[in-house]
């Protein structure tokens, strides 16, 4: 692979290299190993990791007008390096996060301390979307809340930061353990070498972090991943996900409930379902509590969930912990629950609902992007430094209608790490979702879904808007 | 097994022997086109549309007389059978049917299936038409080659299940209602033409029994003899006998259906008609009369597996 002509810019950080043609010090090997990589080589490996998701069927479904397309997100050979001493500051950094977030999950829907104590305003509680009034006074099993979270960390000169937490139904996993199987297969030797730590005992883990939930500690309890069905972008990585955890993968329409229990329609009688790893938003749960035209969900199954004969993961009303104006506030939750320094940052971020910010932003729209507290997946936001004078004024009409529903952050020069383009080496912007599992204690697979801009200059790392994917190898070098 | 799952393999299997054996039709079908006679090939077309319950696209009606007519019409006939989207039963619609159900359900069968099926699928939907039509014979063998090769594949490495037990038995019930119809079409086409002959050898063709016909009967064609073999004979894998046995088998393989009304037809339906081909088809005076009772048990077992396994009343479940 030929580094020589690679786009070395010292004021973004390289995940490879720290100076020009120098690399970091756990990347050297590797680095020198794709150096003696001839380029028809390395095309190979990345047209045979590109076939083997196609063969396989690893794919995500866009619905057109006429016919749904099933597409494969772009994975990029080169993988990412992270050395373990790092990866073990992100991952006491993403324990904490999780356990304050769990604190905060348990106190919003109980005695309100936080508010009471003055650390978060009520309205940017009680005015979320995503708070769930059937919610307050439910004990969830073991206390979490969150059992599966996927944390979106950039990198910059300045270190990790939090771009946003996952709590609801975060996705993504699945090409994490794809990606490694597949660039495992290609960089055969480099992969022996590098000591990369393993991802592939996530199923496991999952599988042993849901048992953990099962209510009463009923022994051996049946596991169902309840999936909106085949149309969802992510159904691959529903059927993928029961299938490791060994669940059933059930729509709403296979679940009912009967004087308080779950039950699913077998081949031989319906029988008693105890934990759902549930990959329906809550809107569409229960038809009986949230959206009443809901067909995705179960009716009853709140009442189930309450009367504590059934475990969900995640439990209905974690979204309030990730809506974008409670973000700011993590830092501040973490002193006040754990009393504690955040050991990782938030990006710095304005909540428009606050006149102050609101003018701020509306000045600086240029340098800034703002986002909608209620949009994901890239949707809905305004680049600055890459929109147009005519965008940002339109933008401005929309943000200035309702200020409460957007925020707005410094434009970051998020991290770049080598990927093939074109058969030789360029920078692309990178970010990382590390998925962290809560039962009884707090699991991490030394992984990621590592997400990366693929279009050159592009900070938008989302599958959606033209990203792909990056194996993320944590070495012991 | 979660019923709805158990649908979608026994819906798979039922799909993908449609479309191998839709191939299989077809792969000799287009052969003819190269040396028989205008009366064959209408005669062949006829009974392919018959087996498949369906009617040939608007204006083609089997009547023209020349070659050349006889040649442009059949390849119509073949793309309604291959490509056509909106026949639910073409080739291309069964493949991408199975393949979608096996996508939906890939949990319930083995990595090796799965991926064995979708590149087939890939292969097939990466086609040129032109491509196709230049050596149809070819794109039919490499199909059904393919399902053969999909079945092989699940034989070796499918864990024996319930998920096995509702694929065999798709697959069982998908023969039968397509062998039995084929049968019933031969044996009345046949009668209609002074050939008498015209038409069994590509049964046998069809059903890979030509050796075996040879073996058991020597070389000489003779359609009562062709029919015992068709029908009755339990060591040919594709007889009716064979497929109605198979289907009977997994029934029992299962255990009784919580739609315990819908499970005791079912096991009726297909005990009946192993019975009758036991039994009564050696004295048949009519075969065709037996073979059309035979046909109605196969398309009732449908309604009665899925009644007592998937579409059960839940009031009647007992609760595990």
């Amino acid at each position: 692979m030929d580094f020589s002509l690679y786009d070395f810019d010292p004021a973004i950080y390289d995940e490879m290299f720290v100076g020009e043609g120098e690399p970091r010090d756990h990347c050297r090997a590797v680095v020198e190993a794709l150096r003696e990589l001839p380029d028809d080589d390395l095309n190979t490996i990345q047209e045979r990791v590109t076939r083997s998701f196609s063969q396989e069927g690893i794919t995500f479904t866009v619905y057109g007008d006429e016919e749904a397309e099933e597409r494969i997100i772009p994975i990029d050979c080169v993988p990412r390096l992270l050395a373990l001493a790092e990866w073990r500051e992100l991952e006491a950094g993403l324990v904490q996060r999780i356990r304050t977030l769990n604190l905060f999950l348990a106190d919003v829907y109980g005695d309100c301390r936080v508010v009471r104590d003055g650390v978060i305003p009520a309205d940017v509680i009680l005015g979320c979307p995503q708070y769930r009034l059937a919610m307050r006074g439910v004990n969830v099993p073991n206390d979490v809340w969150v059992t599966i979270c996927g944390t979106d960390i950039v990198r910059t000169h300045e270190g990790f930061m939090v771009l946003e937490d996952n709590l609801r139904v975060p996705s993504g996993v699945s090409y994490m353990i794809a990606n490694r199987k597949a660039v495992k297969a290609g960089l055969r030797r480099l992969y022996r070498r590098s000591r990369v730590q393993d991802v592939e005992q996530y199923g496991s883990l999952l599988r042993q972090t849901l048992c953990e939930l099962s209510p009463g500690g009923r022994p051996d309890p049946c596991l169902a991943l309840l999936t909106p069905g085949t149309y969802n972008s992510a159904f691959y990585e529903h059927m993928f996900l029961a299938h490791e955890i060994g669940a059933e993968l059930v729509e709403g329409q296979d679940l009912l409930v009967n004087d308080g229990f779950v039950y699913m329609r077998t081949t031989s009688g319906l029988r008693r379902v105890d934990v759902i790893y549930r990959r329906v938003d809550d809107d569409f749960l229960d038809p009986l509590v949230f959206r009443e035209d809901s067909l995705l969900g179960v009716p009853g199954l709140m009442n189930a969930f309450k009367r504590g004969n059934v475990a969900l993961a995640n439990a209905p009303g974690t979204g309030v912990a990730d809506d974008k104006s409670v973000y700011a506030y993590v830092p501040d939750m973490v002193r006040y629950y754990l009393g504690e320094e955040p050991l990782l940052q938030n990006v710095d971020t304005r909540l428009c609902r606050r006149p102050e910010d609101l003018e701020y932003t509306l000045d600086n729209l240029e340098r800034l992007v703002v986002k909608r507290v209620g949009e994901s997946g890239g949707y809905g936001m305004l680049v600055g430094p890459h929109s147009t004078p005519e965008e940002r004024d339109e933008y401005a009409k929309t943000l200035q209608a309702d200020p409460a529903d957007f925020i707005s952050q410094p434009t970051l020069a998020l991290s770049r790490s080598p990927c093939l383009i074109d058969g030789h080496a360029e920078p692309r912007h990178v970010d990382l979702r590390p998925f962290v599992l809560t039962g009884n204690e707090t699991r991490i697979v030394p992984g990621a879904f590592c997400r990366v801009a693929l279009r050159r200059g592009s900070l938008v790392v989302n599958s959606s808007q033209g990203g792909g994917g990056k194996d993320l190898w944590v070495v012991d070098l | 097994m979660l019923a709805r799952s158990a649908q979608g393999v026994y819906w798979m299997a039922r799909y993908l022997a449609r479309a191998g054996y839709l191939s299989r039709l077809l792969e000799l079908q287009v052969q003819f086109l190269v040396d028989r006679s205008v009366e064959e090939i209408h005669f062949g077309w006829k009974r392919i549309y018959r087996c498949m319950k369906r009617l040939p696209p608007p204006g083609e009606q089997f009547l023209p007389e020349a070659d050349e007519f006889a040649l442009a019409d059949s390849f119509t006939l073949a793309d309604d059978l291959t490509f056509e989207r909106s026949n639910p039963d073409s080739v291309w619609s069964a493949i991408a049917s199975g393949r979608e159900n096996a996508r939906q359900m890939r949990h319930c069968i083995s990595g090796e299936m799965w991926t064995c099926l979708n590149a087939a699928w890939l292969r097939i939907r990466d086609l040129e038409a032109v491509d196709i039509w230049r050596t149809p014979e070819v794109f039919y063998a490499q199909t059904r080659s393919e399902i053969h090769n999909f079945v092989g594949v699940a034989d070796a490495t499918m864990y024996r299940g319930a998920a096995w037990r509702f694929m065999r038995l798709g697959r069982a019930i998908e023969r039968a209602q397509l062998a039995v119809p084929l049968l019933l079409a031969q044996i009345d086409l046949s009668r209609q033409t002074e050939r008498r002959t015209l038409g069994w050898a590509s049964m046998l063709r069809t059903h890979h029994a030509l050796e075996a016909y040879g073996r058991v009967h020597g070389i000489e064609m003779k359609p009562d003899r062709v029919l015992d073999l068709l029908v009755a004979d339990p060591s040919l894998p594709g007889s009716v006998l064979a497929t109605v046995q198979a289907a009977a088998t997994e029934l029992g393989g299962l255990g009784g259906g919580p739609g315990v009304e819908a499970d005791a037809a079912a096991r009726r339906l297909a005990g009946r008609a192993e019975a009758l081909i036991l039994y009564d088809w050696p004295e048949a005076s009519a075969p065709e009369e037996l073979l059309e009772r035979v046909d109605r048990s196969a398309r009732d077992l449908h309604d009665a597996v899925l009644g007592a396994f998937v579409d059960y009343a839940i009031e009647d479940s007992p609760l595990r």
